[in-house]
């Protein structure tokens, strides 16, 4: 396919065809490439988007009002916890952003995506696998180790298919034609080697046994926080590094930083796990490298923060009009304030009062939420318009979209950040009977729960969106730009009549 | 529980060495020059440096696009 | 090429040296473990067995970690000794057979660490898990009454193990017999002690 630009006849090579139009056929072809399987993970990722909030509002309101559906064992608060946490790792986060991931390595790569059955299949065998490992958290035993409760089948089916979109993107990766890699290829480059790494060592170890006693304890949050450094974080960072100068129209504020940035996460942010275990039954040394690697962290936070920021600045009033700047933007801030946040978490001061309370599960939010989910919220928006050659049906549901789910998790985080603080430091009293501090979060709770039906709304709101897209029959008019609308001069037939119209048909 | 320390430290040291090595090396084979520049690869003739890509649907900056929709069909 | 397989070796040895770091060597160090001799002579941890290995499970299954640590952590350390949750911070040694490591990360409820010496009885387990505000007014623990069975009220008295309510909370129709899963998690809440000392420093 590599060869494709070499085709006698094909625009690509056709000197008979402008530059501007050859740039333009080129991304439809990449797109087109991208269509079917790429929209199966996204449509399927929101299935488990809704699933996983369910669960999240049911796990919510069980903590403020306990008797509610308190006589059904599947839908006990201990049971529906860990099934919202693994349906939306496994099921939306991972979905969603194995999505992007091969939409953007796709088209940084300048070169199209192959083996569409291998990726159905592994679409199919995914949400199987998270289907059956759910209800098996609902309903039958399962070791409560957190980020991994799912049963060794389930995670060994999980990890397998995982190497069919290894298979896919490396490929791509192989056969680019732009020799150039920029850096959200880097990050993709290295999640997806470092995804399979970790789940599957980190099952091996703990629920094949391969480790003892409490070592079984660093590799659990050896895994469980590298999912959300070298997993998640990477697919968000791609997504914003691609996103921002693209939607904006300008080059990133330093490359170079970039660059700086990708190796010190790389470094560091492997070893900072064992944070989430200070004061916990294990060598002091392994928390205090925790703690270093953390504060390390500092130096790729930072560097990618600048560079963000800079990229942006005297450029904020476009959030105003572009639907992906303004998810990714809010993804973008969000990772600054929750790498800082964390970093200062693993300080032994800070952990004293934090550790145990509702301010870590604040903050796990920031990151997967207000980070991730947001920043795969905007990268959706960009790329579905031009998956199906047409433009999103409501402006109204995408504000409705980004205002339930911003302010949502802003009283979410706010919340319980302030009551999480408040217990711990209640906890640290001795002299403050253990029910004070029940009854004193019982409002934070609540405002959980609240917090949790607005961003319910605004994802009701974008499955809406995304199902009228999937089924609308015409198309409503040209996505976004798709022909550079800014640009009056250059105008229709060499785009109208090529593949992202005339074949949606026979792949739908 | 010498013998770990020394372990942890020795990791850090080969880690150190090698992450100069590669530093010198990228530097060597010129990665390091013209780094800025390759912020530019993301855009191209048809979607310019200067150019925004993405709008709320049917809605463009000033209205602009607003007024281009209705003569589009 | 050249760049992608310097790009590969510092993705797989980054990765590849923290999992040594925090996996590898940490299971090498703590392997060697073994039990200590308590002041009454046993040998303590004990391996979980029987309905202590089952109970065990069934704290697991119920996702009881998700609101309760197993973690002393030490005396300077937070108010967990003052609170009487345990007179030492936890060792790896009380985890040697606790595989995977029930420790948690939350305490929404308190920590459990040594709930068997801090709590022994059997009855106040029971009516506590079948609804915890028969013993602890305002708690937002969930109720397991999943794990109880109803027995009709008609004809003879109540079972050998019926649960004795205290009065608002008594069921006019039913009493209410723990099951094989209640009882086998009472054991294991029952053998949660890790009272005994260790001298070894962390």
């Amino acid at each position: 396919m590599s060869e494709m630009a070499d085709e006698p006849g094909h625009p690509e090579g056709d000197p008979g065809v402008p530059p501007r139009d050859r740039d333009v056929i080129r991304r439809a072809r990449i797109d087109e490439s991208c269509r079917g399987p790429v929209m199966f993970f996204i449509l399927t990722a929101v299935v488990w988007l809704l699933v996983g909030t369910v669960l999240a509002i049911v796990a919510s309101v069980k903590m403020h009002s306990p008797e509610f559906l308190a006589n059904l064992e599947p839908l006990t608060f201990g049971r529906v916890r860990p099934a919202h946490l693994n349906t939306v790792i496994y099921g939306w986060s991972s979905l969603a952003g194995i999505g992007v991931l091969l939409w953007l390595q796709a088209r940084l790569c300048r070169a199209p995506l192959r083996f569409h059955r291998l990726l159905y299949g592994v679409g199919v065998l995914w949400n199987l696998a998270v289907a059956a490992g759910t209800i098996a958290l609902l309903t039958t035993h399962f070791n409560s180790v957190e980020w991994l409760e799912f049963p060794v089948w389930t995670a060994a089916t999980l990890g397998v298919g995982f190497l069919g979109v290894m298979v896919v993107s490396l490929d791509v990766f192989r056969r680019r034609t732009k020799h150039h890699i920029f850096v959200s290829q880097w990050y993709l480059f290295g999640a997806v080697f470092w995804f399979p790494i970790l789940y599957v060592l980190a099952n091996m170890m703990i629920h094949l046994g391969m480790a003892s006693g409490i070592a079984q304890a660093t590799a659990n949050w050896w895994f469980a926080h590298n999912v959300l450094g070298i997993w998640f974080t990477p697919i968000g960072l791609a997504a914003a590094y691609y996103f921002i100068p693209k939607v904006l129209g300008r080059p990133i504020h330093s490359y170079y930083l970039s660059l700086l940035g990708f190796w010190t996460l790389a470094l560091f942010y492997n070893w900072a796990g064992t944070h989430h275990l200070i004061g916990g039954p294990l060598p002091v040394w392994l928390t205090t490298v925790g703690t270093v690697a953390s504060m390390m962290m500092f130096i790729p936070v930072v560097t990618v923060a600048i560079n963000h920021h800079m990229t942006m600045v005297g450029h904020f009033q476009k959030l105003k009009y572009s639907p992906t700047l303004r998810f990714i933007v809010f993804g973008a801030m969000s990772y600054t304030l929750v790498s800082v946040q964390g970093s200062l978490m693993a300080l032994r001061t800070v952990n004293e009062t934090t550790h145990f309370t509702h301010y870590t599960v604040a903050h796990a939010h920031l990151g997967m939420y207000a980070f991730f989910t947001m920043a795969m919220f905007g990268s959706i928006y960009y790329l579905v318009p031009r998956l199906l050659g047409r433009e999103w049906p409501s402006a109204t549901l995408i504000r409705v979209h980004f205002w339930c789910t911003a302010t949502g998790i802003f009283l979410y985080f706010s919340g319980l950040s302030w009551g999480g603080w408040r217990q711990g430091e209640m906890m640290n009293h001795d002299t403050v009977d253990f029910q004070a501090i029940v009854d004193y979060l019982i409002p934070f709770l609540w405002s959980r729960s609240f917090a949790g039906i607005l961003m319910t709304v605004g994802h009701v709101a974008f499955a809406i969106l995304l199902w009228k897209m999937w089924r609308g029959k015409e198309p409503t008019g040209e996505p976004a730009l798709f022909p550079a609308k800014g640009a009056p001069k250059r105008e229709e037939d060499s785009l109208h009549d090529r593949p992202p119209e005339s074949k949606r048909e026979e792949s739908s | 529980m010498n013998l770990i320390y020394l372990l942890i430290w020795g990791t850090w040291v080969i880690f150190g060495i090698s992450v100069i090595w590669a530093l010198s090396w990228a530097v060597s084979r010129g990665h390091m020059t013209n780094v800025e520049q390759s912020g530019q690869s993301i855009f191209d003739d048809e979607e310019p440096i200067g150019e925004m890509t993405d709008y709320f649907p049917g809605e463009g900056p000033d209205g602009y696009l607003n007024a281009q929709e209705g003569t589009d069909e | 090429m050249n760049r992608t397989a310097v790009l590969l070796a510092g993705v797989l040895l980054t990765v590849a040296s923290s999992f040594v770091g925090l996996v590898v060597i940490p299971d090498w160090q703590l392997d060697p473990l073994a039990p200590v001799q308590a002041p009454d002579g046993t040998m303590q941890p004990q391996k979980p067995t029987g309905s202590v290995a089952e109970g065990r499970a069934i704290y697991s299954e119920l996702g009881c970690i998700y609101c309760h640590s197993q973690q002393v952590r030490p005396r300077e350390f937070g108010a967990d000794q003052a609170r009487g949750w345990g007179d030492r911070q936890t060792h790896p040694v009380d985890h040697i057979y606790d595989a995977p490591p029930l420790l948690g990360t939350m305490r929404t409820g308190p920590d459990l660490a040594n709930i068997g010496a801090r709590q022994p009885s059997r009855s106040w387990h029971h009516l506590h898990l079948f609804d915890p505000e028969t013993t602890s007014p305002g708690s937002i623990m969930p109720p397991y009454r999943f794990l109880y069975d109803p027995v009709s009220r008609d004809g003879a008295g109540p079972p050998e193990t019926a649960l004795d309510l205290p009065g608002e909370f008594d069921d006019p129709d039913y009493w209410w017999v723990p099951t094989d899963r209640a009882e086998a998690l009472v054991d294991y809440l029952l053998s949660l002690d890790h009272s005994y000392p260790i001298d070894d420093e962390l």
